[in-house]
């Protein structure tokens, strides 16, 4: 068995473009592109904020102080409109057909004196289709001025600091998540980690799955490894542990290299967390993470084997194994649910039980005798699926098609 | 030795209506199964070389792979030297090297590690791998490229890498299934020369072609089989006198008079 998996292994190295599918493509290549994307993103943020806009006033009488605050700003430059441009439409076409960026209309009854004119409204035309952060910068100026208004009229009111705080939010609600920090994380991510892992797995399985199976059938060896003097279930095993070995191979080396280059691109920024999460989880549930990952596995690559074997060719084997993404993604994508738990039908459910399982693992809220339950089940679905590629190995009809 | 007595095999039929008006017309069809092979019976002694004739679908192929226990026979017998490979295909398989002419070898490794690894497969030890593959590649001519992966290699190459690895643990009997059809002629050359060589080492070989200038050369005895039928099995001689009158002594014709009998032989 060990012979024919060795060998198996030995063919699987030596194909480049396995090794490209297996390794180049999660170590360099993902987060080349992920890296370029996000350079790309900061770099446009920062091209908005480091560029001019035009603005206009209309109303700048009624508020010399604010058209001063505007006019201060750095990269705002002040126009002036034309005078044929009155109404609302003439202002929005005067936008869209790009000579300036936008336009602030001060009302008529705007001042200092909040206690008299209550609440102003200022009216901001922009187009804000676009990538132009004119809001938060506008927010910034507004609320300095709002705030030194609300000062004067709380002191005008000869209001002290509590009455004051109670005045502007009479009631606040105050959350305590009884959640630690662990399940808060795990909760949100915890979902998405099974997803990840399953769906390596299986991609990072299927493309030597091919090659073991149908790859004999179209190269014409396998007549002669078949008729060798070798058991049919030790011969079916070596080629199962390959599979199974390449799937858990091109899974740990694409999370591998998401970590260290998520890392390396953050710069130390969240690591902190990102640590603390991590050791509170535990070497133990790394451990039953990992062991829970067994049995899907194992399912993975004895149905891939199995089918493998089946189709005439290459090509065959690549139809037959396509649809079988769906039917791992839509019951990981059950447990990737909000409020979906592991309680009543769900845990019964093959793969999402174990999807859910590991979430639990992770948030740190699992019931240990449910996890064996599972585990269990899962082993057995594997075993049955197993000895079935074994049964199939032995079938002619499958063989000499 | 090797014995084989009445012979059969029949395949499931998944859909009957889809088969072609011709498949259909096929005695062999019976309801939901196409009987394959139905009575095939021939022996092949030490030392002696089998040439198996007809034509295409007659089932050689089912036929042979039955001899090399990949399809297990519905009934009948498969004897070499006396003992029965249908009850225990893993021991009979060490005794048998099979050949077609569509065995591939694993491009990405070596010739060598080809031949080594059904060394392996079949229970070898290193050492004794590593003097076979230097014998056989003195023997074959073929330590030039023995050590490049087999994917680079020229269609003569992969036979004769084909051909050790079939013999790499010294069969009893070897199997040869239209090992000659698509090659060249030097290629060709290759295989004849090694059935000569097998028949110089008193092993049997039973193999199936369409060259009658093959038979003429190697065999010493000869099997024709007909729509899953044995119809006829002799020697060598006795398969050329078979063509009488102006035909007399072409196999071409002795062929045909087989198949038809009722027929001129030079219809």
């Amino acid at each position: 068995m060990w012979l024919v998996f060795l060998k198996e292994l030995k063919e699987l190295l030596r194909d480049r473009k396995t090794l490209f599918f297996m390794i180049a493509l999660p170590v360099a290549l993902f987060p080349l592109i992920i890296g370029i994307a996000s350079y790309i993103g900061v770099q446009a943020v920062k091209d908005v904020q480091s560029r001019t806009l035009s603005f206009a006033v209309i109303g700048a009488e009624f508020s010399p102080n604010l058209l001063q605050k505007l006019t201060d700003v750095e990269q705002f430059e002040l126009v002036s409109l034309p005078d044929d441009i009155v109404d609302d439409e003439a202002i929005k076409a005067y936008i869209k057909a790009g000579n300036l960026d936008f336009v602030v209309a001060v009302p008529n009854n705007y001042s200092n004196d909040v206690l008299t004119v209550g609440q102003v409204a200022l009216r901001v035309f922009l187009n804000d289709a676009g990538l132009n952060m004119v809001n938060q910068r506008l927010t910034d100026i507004v609320d300095e001025i709002a705030k030194a208004n609300q000062d004067v009229a709380f002191a005008g009111l000869q209001l002290n600091s509590t009455q004051q705080k109670g005045l502007l939010e009479p009631i606040v609600i105050e959350t305590v998540n009884v959640a630690d920090n662990r399940e808060n994380w795990g909760e949100k991510i915890g979902g998405f980690f099974p997803y990840i892992i399953f769906i390596l797995c299986l991609q990072g399985a299927m493309l030597p799955a091919t090659d073991l199976g149908a790859g004999e059938k179209e190269r014409g060896t396998l007549e002669t490894l078949l008729i060798s003097p070798i058991e049919r279930y030790k011969l079916v095993m070596g080629k199962f542990f390959t599979i199974a070995f390449a799937g858990v191979t091109s899974a740990l080396i694409t999370v591998v290299s998401i970590a260290v280059w998520g890392l390396i691109l953050s710069q130390g920024m969240a690591i902190e967390v990102v640590t603390d999460f991590m050791a509170s989880i535990g070497v133990i549930d790394f451990v039953l993470i990992f062991l829970m990952l067994v049995p899907v596995v194992a399912m993975f690559a004895s149905v891939l084997l199995s089918l493998s074997i089946y189709a005439r060719s290459f090509k065959e084997a690549q139809g037959y194994m396509t649809p079988i993404v769906l039917v791992v993604i839509v019951p990981v994508l059950i447990a990737m649910m909000p409020g979906i738990e592991l309680k009543g039908i769900w845990a019964w459910i093959p793969l999402t039980n174990v999807a859910l399982a590991i979430k639990e693992l992770i948030k740190g809220t699992m019931d240990y005798m449910q996890l064996f339950a599972i585990f269990a089940s899962t082993a057995i679905i594997a075993g049955a699926l197993i000895s079935f590629c074994i049964y199939w190995f032995k079938q002619e009809k499958v063989l000499f098609r | 030795m090797i014995e084989i007595d009445r012979l059969m095999k029949k395949f499931k039929v998944d859909n009957p209506k889809k088969l072609s008006q011709q498949d259909k017309k096929d005695p062999r069809l019976q309801g939901r199964f196409f009987h394959s092979v139905r009575d095939v019976t021939f022996s092949c002694e030490r030392g002696e070389v089998l040439g198996l004739l007809g034509p295409n679908g007659a089932g050689k192929t089912t036929t042979l792979r039955m001899l090399s226990t990949a399809l297990t026979p519905d009934s009948g017998s498969i004897k070499i030297n006396g003992i029965d490979i249908v009850s225990d295909p893993l021991l009979a398989r060490k005794s048998i090297g099979f050949l077609s002419g569509a065995t591939g070898l694993y491009g990405r490794l070596t010739g060598r590690e080809n031949i080594a690894y059904f060394g392996q497969l079949n229970g070898m030890a290193d050492a004794d791998i590593k003097k076979r593959i230097d014998t056989l590649s003195e023997r074959l001519d073929m330590q030039s490229f023995l050590d490049r992966r087999s994917e680079t290699y020229s269609t003569g190459m992969k036979q004769k890498a084909s051909i050790a690895r079939a013999v790499v643990h010294s069969p009893k009997v070897v199997i040869l299934d239209e090992p000659t059809t698509g090659l060249d002629i030097m290629a060709t050359q290759t295989v004849l020369d090694f059935i000569r060589d097998l028949k110089a080492q008193q092993i049997p070989v039973i193999f199936s072609t369409h060259h009658l200038d093959e038979v003429s050369e190697l065999c010493d005895s000869v099997t024709v089989i007909d729509q899953g039928e044995t119809r006829f099995s002799g020697s060598y001689d006795t398969f050329a006198n078979l063509a009488t009158g102006e035909a007399a002594g072409s196999l071409h014709a002795a062929f045909m008079q087989t198949i038809n009998p009722t027929n001129d032989a030079r219809a």
